[in-house]
């Protein structure tokens, strides 16, 4: 009885979770279905709750009657376990997460035909590596921005000018050690901001692409990230307790997002942020379609909606990244201007490094180290290993 | 030299004194009773012997010694709980060994005692059970046990045998009585059972309301109790009302007068109606009513019976008649 | 009609346990056993690495995985944590509990029905919050280690590695406290349960056997109150094992399974190894429980 039941409850998971097939793209627009869900960072669709002034999802549900609903996720690898899990259309998937998704048959091409305002998308973004594969596209820019160098401008008079402050034990401009007052990203992607710093101090590595890293260049960041750990209290994986440390913990200085740079400069915290010598990672997100989407033809009115309302403009400010679309920097579609977009890091495109997942089979090496022990190594260093 | 002595002792409890001023003395190897009704303060009394109580005022003394500032682990007495408080998570054995682990015996000597004083109250063979498989009575002698294996001078017993039924609270009474006959020890228990009282103590002490009304021998307390409470609550005398007496005797005082000293007889000095009738198997109790006072009869196997209704003369030899000094 | 039915229940009484019993027990069995065993089967298998997806071959290389060092420290750390703070749980809640089973009477023990009860009622995450304001460097308890010129008390304990760190709020000793704080009811409401059912007299006769009051505790109350701290220690050893909340907030972002089983599953989406991490504090809480037996804490029930 017990043996079969569990037989049963195999076989029950076993074909509810069959692997989706590759659908072909669309190739016309239909009727809206009436609703649209998507998976989102923190911030990404905003309907005028968080603040009257920023609303790009009223006016869409207006004129095409797809109610739209969020689901908020805090990491790369939240958003693709979600989708791996169904029941979304859209996902606004940064470079670390959207391959693995095409690999694993998560989301489906995009027809950029049935998308008129594609050719308003930044060159440097139409062919980006992270959503095209052997030139199929599988998703629409969304918006991109570099992780920057926050820091306390009471402690610093002037910007620092390298990642060390937040890599090596030192003594900060007031005298104090760094020690238990910076922080860093809970993310095992972090691993490539460390790969980063030493692409330009240690050249004798040869790193050449901070997510390409073979079996040594790898070890030197965790070595790298090991010596972090004993100048970083506490991580920080979401903004908003990263934002409350920066108020009540001391912290002075902290790889960050400009949303948490933007929030606290709005409370009157003494922060401002910058890209240091070394460069930057960044993330590049771009909204993909679920594979087996219920609401296709919302999902392709939502894609064109993102390029073309005043979405790209208020969303850049709103939550202190780059347009995708250039010309929104200055058409007045939102409240984004030509300034806003340089200090936000339009200029900064080659400096960043974007996010993209780890593989062993890498372009730039013979074998590199896989994602998967990112995984498991960077909950390592934070335990101590 | 007294066992146990009390000297203007109270317990108060707020405003209720559960003990008023009780003096007492109570001599080595004396089987004791305190007998009240339950509220009465006897149970305290015990309590503030054993030293789980402390008195508000008085001296209390045990062997010559000022105790009442000492904690029951200091006491040389030791009791048998009215609910017996066996440990539940120790055995027979280890229960009645507990005292002598306490004391730092090792393991073979104390399981040595204990196993002789469970053969004393006849549990033999029981040491390896739990208090929850055994009956009332064997719980009981448990209980027992535990206390005698620690020496006692002085035994405290709470309302031993209440929780026993009738033939085995009657085995136990003459078990009591033999062990402590055997022991030599001095036994104080506390009962509202007066029969239990009278049949196994060598004193009694009759209490109400938080007082000592009258200290005696049992035949003392039975036929000559000094006030009405007591011979209503000891022997359940009847009480005749003092302007009866002073009808009948000339002396103005209440008395009392045990059912069975009446006589329904063809003359006597008191006329009744009897109104109940009922067969005590012995005995039938007759209940009547004289001048306005309710009185019972017990008439011996053999004695002409009245019926309900029907008017009697009373008669009773004057020796019978207790005067007493309380109203 | 309904009288009849009422008839037959009355004349068929173990009809009425059956139908009493049939629907909490179909949720037991199916709807909770169920989803342990799809726990248990999902523990065997494994993920592809690149694509995040399930690989349904049975195999035992996730347990494998679990034995990789940094796993093995969450395990023990968690462990650690756990046994630590139902240790304190029982040492602190046993003479609230003791007070409140023996000496609070009327108006008092309502007050302290509703002083351990209260905590409950707010939100769990509203006291998480508050306790990492309390805790922070900026926060109103290194404030008062000031004030009372202890600062250096606190910064010497914060020195120490391991229960150390920056702040409280983010050491291992404020998960620790904060894990105490908010898992305390469960361990006062069972021990001063099983304190109440210890007849007084029990306690009077210990002593009356000459034992004083420390050895009195240690012979009798705490045996005879070892049910109800088993039991409250179920609900705090277990709900440390499990929670992954007040790490994430307080302490020093080194994993506990609760963590890892989340992170596996709902952020890398490796649903086999957060499995097998979830079968950890079950294994636990059954070794647990049997060596709990096996010591005699349930003799006095």
């Amino acid at each position: 009885m017990t043996k079969r039941f569990l037989t049963g409850a195999v076989a029950l998971l076993a074909s509810t979770a069959l692997a989706g097939t590759a659908t072909a793209q669309m190739s016309e627009i239909g009727e809206g279905e009436g609703a649209l869900s998507i998976v989102a960072w923190a911030g990404y669709i905003e309907s005028g709750e968080t603040d009257a002034d920023f609303d790009w999802v009223s006016a869409f549900q207006d004129k095409t009657g797809c109610m739209v609903s969020v689901k908020t996720a805090n990491t790369s690898d939240e958003m693709v376990a979600l989708m791996n899990e169904g029941g979304f259309d859209l996902v606004t998937a940064s470079g670390d997460a959207s391959l693995r998704m095409i690999a694993g048959n998560r989301v489906q091409p995009i027809n950029i035909d049935l998308i008129p305002s594609w050719s308003k998308v930044d060159d440097r973004l139409k062919d980006a590596p992270w959503h095209t594969v052997d030139g199929v596209h599988y998703g629409v820019p969304y918006m991109w921005g570099p992780n920057v160098l926050m820091y306390d401008t009471e402690v610093f008079p002037e910007a620092p000018k390298s990642w060390d402050v937040v890599f090596k034990q030192m003594d900060l401009p007031d005298g104090a050690s760094n020690a238990g007052r910076v922080q860093a990203y809970d993310g095992p992607i972090h691993i490539a901001d460390a790969a980063n710093y030493l692409m330009y101090h240690d050249p004798d590595l040869g790193i050449t692409d901070p997510y390409e890293l073979t079996q040594p260049q790898y070890d030197a960041a965790l070595d790298l990230l090991r010596g972090q750990r004993e100048l970083v209290s506490r991580y920080w994986h979401d903004a908003f307790i990263q934002i409350d440390d920066f108020k009540n913990e001391g912290m002075v200085a902290s790889g960050s997002w400009p949303f948490q740079v933007n929030l606290l400069e709005a409370d009157g915290v003494p922060v401002a942020s910058t890209i240091p010598e070394e460069g930057a990672t960044g993330w590049a997100d771009t909204t993909m379609l679920h594979a087996e989407a219920e609401h296709p033809n919302c999902a392709y009115m939502w894609m064109e909606h993102t390029l073309s309302s005043n979405l790209q403009s208020d969303l850049s400010v709103w939550f202190g990244a780059v347009p995708s679309v250039p010309e929104a920097c200055t058409d007045g579609s939102g409240m984004q201007t030509a300034e806003g977009c340089t200090a936000n890091g339009l200029d900064d495109f080659d400096k960043i490094k974007f996010w993209k997942t780890p593989v062993a089979n890498c372009a730039s090496q013979e074998e590199c180290v896989p994602y998967y022990r990112w995984v498991s190594d960077y909950i390592g260093v934070i335990g101590g290993r | 030299m007294s066992a146990v002595s009390f000297d203007g002792v109270s317990r108060h409890f707020g405003p209720v004194r559960a003990v008023d001023a009780v003096s007492l003395d109570i001599a080595e190897g004396e089987f004791f009773a305190m007998l009240g009704p339950s509220g009465s303060g006897k149970t305290t009394c015990l309590r503030l012997i054993a030293g789980f109580e402390r008195p508000s005022a008085g001296v209390i003394r045990l062997f010559g010694a000022a105790v009442q500032d000492q904690p029951p682990y200091r006491r040389p007495v030791n009791t048998v709980f009215q609910d017996y408080a066996l440990f539940p998570h120790l055995n027979v054995r280890d229960n009645v060994a507990y005292g002598l682990m306490i004391a730092g015996q090792n393991r073979a000597d104390r399981h040595r005692a204990a196993d002789e004083a469970l053969e004393m109250v006849r549990l033999s063979g029981y040491g390896a059970r739990k208090p929850s498989a055994l009956s009332g009575g064997q719980r009981q002698r448990v209980a027992l046990a535990r206390a005698l294996v620690m020496k006692p001078r002085v035994l405290l017993l709470d309302e031993p045998l209440g929780a026993l039924d009738l033939k085995l609270r009657e085995q136990m009474q003459d078990e009591l009585k033999t062990l402590q006959r055997q022991l030599g020890i001095t036994f104080i228990f506390v009962t509202h059972d007066q029969g239990e009282a009278l049949s196994m103590a060598d004193r009694v002490a009759v209490f109400n309301e938080g007082r000592i009304l009258q200290t005696g021998t049992p035949e003392t307390v039975y036929f000559r109790p000094d006030v009405p409470f007591v011979a209503d609550f000891v022997g359940s005398s009847n009480i005749l009302p003092a302007p009866l007496v002073a009808r009948l005797t000339g002396t103005h005082a209440a008395a009392a007068l045990r059912p069975e000293a009446l006589r329904i007889a063809d003359a006597g000095p008191l006329r009744a109606t009897v109104t109940a009738l009922s067969f005590l198997g012995t005995a039938t109790r007759v209940v009547l009513e004289a001048e306005g006072t309710r009185l019972t009869a017990l008439l011996a196997k053999g004695a002409p019976r009245p019926a309900p209704g029907d008017t009697v003369a009373l008669a009773w030899d004057a020796g019978d008649l207790h005067l007493m000094a309380g109203a | 009609m309904m009288r009849a039915f009422s008839d037959t229940l009355w004349r068929r009484p173990r009809l009425t346990i059956a139908l009493l019993l049939a629907p909490p027990l179909i949720w037991l069995g199916v709807v909770y056993l169920g989803a342990l065993a799809a726990l248990l089967a999902q523990s065997f298998f494994s993920i592809d690495h690149f694509t995040g997806q399930v690989n349904r071959d049975l195999t035992l290389a996730t347990y494998a995985e679990l034995l990789r060092a940094s796993n093995l420290d969450i395990i023990l750390r968690t462990v650690t944590m756990a046994a630590l703070v139902t240790l304190a749980s029982a040492v602190i809640a046993f003479p609230i509990a003791w007070y409140a089973a023996r000496h609070a009477r009327g108006r008092w023990k309502a007050l302290f029905y509703l002083g351990v009860m209260m905590p409950l009622w707010s939100s769990y995450l509203v006291k998480v919050y508050s306790w990492k304001l309390i805790l922070a460097r900026e926060g109103i308890l290194t404030w008062g280690a000031e004030k009372l010129h202890l600062a250096w008390a606190l910064n010497g304990w914060l020195a120490l590695p391991v229960v150390g760190g920056n702040s409280l709020s983010v050491s291992a000793t404020g998960t620790f406290v904060v894990f105490v704080y908010v898992w305390l009811p469960y361990m006062i409401l069972p021990v001063q349960a099983a304190l109440e059912r210890v007849p007084p007299s029990m306690l009077e006769a210990s002593g009356d056997l000459g034992a004083k009051p420390f050895q009195t505790l240690r012979h009798v109350l705490l045996p005879l109150a070892m049910p109800g701290v088993v039991a409250g220690s179920i609900f705090t050893f277990s709900l440390t094992l499990g929670d992954y909340i007040i790490p994430g907030i307080i302490g020093s972002s080194r994993r506990f399974i609760g963590q890892a089983v989340y992170e596996q599953q709902g952020v890398a989406g490796n649903t086999p190894l957060a499995a097998a991490f979830a079968m950890v504090p079950i294994l636990i809480m059954a070794a647990y429980l049997w060596a709990a037996k096996k010591q005699g804490a349930f003799n006095a029930l």
